[in-house]
Parts: structure tokens; sequence; C-alpha cells
């Protein structure tokens, strides 16, 4: 157990000599010599200057192509080495190219039992008339998962390199001075905002809910909804901005979106895999509530899309929400 | 009507003609002049009249339709938008920069709100 030590008979031990030694002040086994300390050492100008000059006069009687014959030897097999290699990789890639089958033909690898599968049983199973939606959304949907995990580990690596906690004068001085060219407040863009960002919206919300009737779905409804978004913070300030979106409303969207996503799939899969009755009604194709999870999973990728696209806007801009 | 017919195809045509020239145009107005400020106002002409000419002459071909409405709401959201963000990206160009004199005349009550951005920016 250690104890307090009083301090004169803490400078009698090694522990102080040695610290004093080591810090310069008094040099134990010399008896009472005082040490200097260092200075801090300095280059003057003229001497970097003078560096840089010799480091150039070097590179430059190095690489003169006039004398250096070399150089100009090993410059010449360069550049034709260069031009070879690139001629033979077209070669190679147009042989390959044209050993390809041409497109639509029946005997083209891609032609197996999968996109005869996707195409013939696709809207039955499914129960969505644009097969690309129901391929992306039942059959690979665990595919779209990683895809949407990946965005959201993008916004989280994007929060922390960006996200700007500190809140001192000094930091808030700088933020404003380095957006005092930014123009704010512009009446002109404020009126257009008004009108397009609620049309901008509902068309991403048009486009998201109808991802399985016809083109369209989560990403794309989604990247819509995140450009009406920045729309609204570069015509209104961020101050308006947070009265419905904070780095909170953030975190519940994404966490509930990506559960809901994986407990939704992971269920089908399950009683997929394992021939049981899902319970999932498929409806009638063509309507907008029909083809099972596709729907709720669409609107789950639009939401964590929007969001990261709106995150990355604010993360660029201010580092903050 | 097959008369009428060639009638609505040649106004079409004339229509889409207009807004491909204005398009060409444009493109060589951006790579021709240097000072952003004339480059935007060429892109912004075909964003405006060069669309608006091409997609009306789409509009005679498509006839009286759904397709057509959508048509008008592409053309309503660009003369919305694209003003504007000409708008924005000059006022950005006059806050900036600081050789402004040396590509065009200056008025005066640019200074004003010059100094309105300064105190926003302070506050």
């Amino acid at each position: 157990m250690s104890k307090l030590v009083p301090q004169e008979k803490y400078e009698k031990t090694k522990a102080f000599h040695f610290w004093r030694w080591l810090s310069g002040t008094k040099d134990p086994y010399l008896d009472h010599v005082e040490m200097k300390e260092q200075k801090e050492w300095k280059e003057e100008e003229q001497t970097i200057q003078d560096r840089m000059n010799e480091r150039q006069m070097i590179h430059d009687a190095v690489y003169d192509m006039g004398r250096n014959k070399k150089q100009r030897l090993f410059h010449g097999i360069y550049v034709a080495v260069a031009i070879i290699f690139c001629f033979l990789l077209l070669v190679i890639l147009l042989y390959t190219v044209s050993n390809l089958p041409p497109t639509g033909s029946p005997e083209k690898a891609v032609n197996n039992e999968v996109p005869e599968r996707y195409i013939e049983k696709g809207l039955q199973e499914t129960g969505a008339v644009n097969i690309v939606t129901g391929m992306i959304l039942d059959y690979r949907a665990f595919d779209t998962f990683g895809e949407s995990n990946v965005l959201f580990i993008a916004t989280v690596t994007v929060l922390i390199l960006l996200h700007y906690t500190k809140k001192d004068a000094a930091a808030k001085k700088e933020e404003a001075n380095d957006r005092a060219f930014e123009p704010k407040n512009d009446t002109i863009l404020q009126v257009c905002a008004t009108i397009l960002v609620p049309i901008i919206i509902l068309f991403g919300i048009y486009v998201i809910l109808n991802g399985h009737i016809s083109p369209g779905g989560g990403f794309s409804g989604g990247a819509i909804i995140g450009a009406g978004l920045i729309l609204h913070v570069s015509a209104f300030g961020f101050v308006k901005t947070e009265k419905f979106f904070t780095e909170k409303t953030y975190k519940i969207i994404c966490f509930v979106a990506l559960t809901f996503y994986c407990l939704a799939k992971s269920y089908s899969f399950f009683t997929g895999a394992n021939h049981l009755e899902s319970h999932i009604p498929l409806g009638t194709p063509g309507a907008i509530l029909s083809s099972g999870l596709i729907l709720p999973l669409n609107i789950c990728v639009g939401l964590v899309v929007a969001c990261t696209m709106y995150t990355f806007y604010a993360m660029f801009r201010k580092g903050d929400f | 009507m097959e008369i009428l017919e060639w009638v609505r195809f040649m106004i079409g045509a004339i229509f889409i003609l207009i807004g491909l020239c204005i398009f060409i145009i444009e493109v060589f107005g951006i790579f021709r002049f240097d000072y952003v400020l004339n480059r935007m106002h060429m892109a912004a002409m075909g964003d405006t009249l060069g669309i608006g000419c091409s997609l009306l002459g789409l509009m005679i071909f498509c006839g009286l339709n759904f397709e057509t409405f959508k048509i008008i709401m592409i053309v309503m959201f660009f003369w919305i938008a694209s003003p504007v963000c000409s708008h924005m990206l000059s006022k950005l160009e006059v806050t900036t920069n600081e050789n402004l004199t040396e590509h065009c005349e200056r008025r005066d009550d640019l200074a004003e709100l010059e100094r309105e951005l300064e105190e926003e920016a302070k506050c």
C-alpha cells in the first residue's frame, strides 16, 4: 500500500533525482552543477531557401534529358512499353468481347433457369407487377438489406469524421466567417422553395409507394425526398429544418426502418425455407396495397436513403443538424 | 383530315427544330464565353426557351392526353427551378468575386446589398 511521503523525504529518493536529471534542472552525478535548458531548434529562412534550390538543382541535373543518356533511354523504353501494353490490352479485350454470344441469344450463360423463373413465376410468387422490384425486394431482399446497411454505415462514418461538437466562441466565429459569402434568406429562393418542396416530397412519396407497380422504388424515391429536404434547408436555413429533423430523428428513423426490414425479411425467409405458411397476403397484383412485404420494405429503404442524403448534406455543410 | 394531320406534324417539327437550334446556340455560347455570368446566361436560355420550345413540339405531337399534362408539369418545374438556380449562382458570384468590376459594370445598390449580407453574417 502506498502512502503519502513528506516533501523533504521525497527529495532524498532516487526517483526524485532521476526525475530532476530527466527534466534537465540538475545533474545528480555532478554535484550542484546547473544545466542549461535546451532551446527549440529553429531554421532560418535563408537555409530553407538554399536547401530547396539545391534540391531543385539536383533534380534538374538528374532529369536533364539532353545530357543524361541513361535517363533518355529509360524514358524511350517507358513510353514504348506503355504504348505496347495499351495496345495489347485493347487487343485482348476486343478479342474477348468478339467471342461473347450476341445479345438475346438463347445460348447466353445468363439465360438459365433463374431469370426464367423470375419472368414466369415472379408475378405469381411476389405479387409485384414491376418484376425488378419483385427481384430486389423479394428474391434478393438480403442484398437490398445489405445496401441499406452500407448507406447507414457510410452515414455513421461521415458523422464520426465531420460531426462538430465543440461550440465555444472561437469556433462559432470561425463558422460564421466561413459562410459570410453565402446568400442567406433569399426571398426569391424562399418563394420558389415554398412552391417546389411540397411537390418534390409528394412526388418522392408517390415513387416509393408505387415501387411495386411502376418503375421506381425505395432508392429513387428516397433520393427525391432527400433532394426536397436539401432544397428546404438551403432556402430556409437549419433553424427551420431543426423543428422536424434533428440527429435524434435520424437515429430513430434509421433504427426503426432497418430493424423492421431485418425482422420482417428474416421471418419471411424463415417460413419460406421451412415450407411454412407466412400468412402475409399477396393481394391483387396492380393495387397499391398488394405484393406482401414489398411495400413496407420499400418505405423502409426510402426512409433510410432520404435520411442519408440529408445527413450527408448537413454534415458537409455545417457539421451539425 | 389528312391535311390537318400534316399541318400538326409541320408545326410540331418546327417547334422542335427551333428548340434544337437554341440548344446548339447554348452549347456554343457556353464554350465561347469566358466569364461565368455570360456563360450562365447562355445556360439559362437553353433551360427555359430551349426546353419550352422542344417540349411544346412534343406536346403538339402527343395531342390532348395525360402525357401532355406530364410534359406541362416538367416544363413548369424547369421554368420555376432554373431561373432561381441561375439567380442564386449569380448572387454568389457577385458577393464572392472581388474583381467584379473587371468583367462588368457594377450598380450602386449592390454595395448596399453587400453591406446587408455582411450584417447578416455578423449576427
